[in-house]
């Protein structure tokens, strides 16, 4: 797997809007773990494994469980989400899923029972900056760090 | 959510067949790491959860890394992945999604490459075991047990 350019040393001065973007959402007053859960599944349709390392450390870190990651994929189909977690989750893969989905009202108006206004605006540019975060790292094959161990001991 | 019946419990005759084919896959002689990560790839794409919660626990018990499950949906843009294994999980995508179109030469070519022909077949055969449970568990809305925690404390 050959490593392309690395965006930040070839355009630094494009980089740091992008950065700036990331603190906005990320202190835009949305709560941390549903962040991270809105991260993971768009790194995971998007196939980022650059950004579903960094989001999976980052969410275990701030105390997310082991289960509420490895069944993200099926959220539908688990209770390990709050009614509020999932209308995020189905927003996040409308948005990602755009040319498909073309943004249904149903999960427009489910979001909006969950969200105010302004936390959509927040939620949806949320979902626009990891899905533009995906495409940097995975057009560029950005490689994560190889600082989790392979296999471990069983826990 | 509820449970649309339990399949265990109407048919089991039908899941006992069914386990006499995942018990010839687990003994076929493929690496038992191997099985674990094809029937959570499968599963994510199927989006069973049922499936992902029991699969994802075997795969931590057998001593798999939290990173190789969190990765998984992205194993091509990974290196935590053995070639071997990248070739199983193609292989996996390609059974998985086979109404998207049938596997191509380079999908076998590359699988060939790895195994040889019987562990082509009980490979095969493992994601077509998978995909029968999948669809058991999703088509009835199999519940998952409550037994994790939503959050735990922050990783050691």
């Amino acid at each position: 797997m050959s490593k392309r350019l690395n965006p930040y040393t070839t355009a630094p001065d494009m980089m740091k809007p992008m950065i700036a973007l990331e603190a906005a959402v990320k202190d835009s007053g949305l709560e941390y773990s549903l962040i991270e859960l809105v991260k993971m599944r768009a790194s995971q349709i998007n196939g980022c494994a650059y950004c579903l390392h960094m989001h999976s450390a980052d969410a275990r870190k701030a105390g997310e469980s082991e289960a509420r990651l490895y069944l993200l994929s099926a959220w539908r189909e688990s209770e390990l989400y709050t009614p509020r977690e999932r209308a995020a989750l189905a927003w996040t893969e409308a948005l990602t899923l755009l040319p498909q989905t073309h943004a249904p009202d149903a999960d427009y108006e489910e979001a909006l029972r969950h969200f105010s206004g302004e936390e959509m605006v927040k939620l949806t540019l949320l979902i626009g900056t990891i899905n533009v975060w995906n495409r940097i790292a995975v057009g560029f094959r950005s490689h994560h760090p190889n600082d989790r161990a392979p296999r471990i001991e069983a826990a | 959510m509820s449970q649309r019946l339990n399949v265990f419990q109407v048919a089991p005759a039908a899941i006992e067949a069914l386990l006499k084919t995942q018990a010839y896959v687990n003994e076929s002689g493929l690496e038992h790491s191997l099985l674990e990560l094809v029937k959570m790839r499968a599963s994510q794409i199927n989006a069973c959860a049922y499936c992902l919660h029991m699969h994802s626990m075997d795969a931590r018990k057998a001593g798999e890394s939290e990173a190789r499950l969190y990765l998984l949906d992205a194993w091509r843009e990974s290196d935590l992945y053995t070639p071997r294994e990248r070739a199983a999980l193609g292989w996996t995508e390609a059974l998985t999604r086979l109404s998207e179109g049938a596997p191509s030469d380079e999908a076998f070519a590359e699988l060939r490459a790895h195994f040889s022909e019987k562990e082509c077949v009980d490979l095969s055969m493992s994601i077509a075991a998978i995909n029968a449970w999948n669809r058991l568990n999703a088509g009835f809305r199999s519940r998952h047990p409550a037994d994790r925690p939503r959050k735990t404390e922050a990783a050691a």
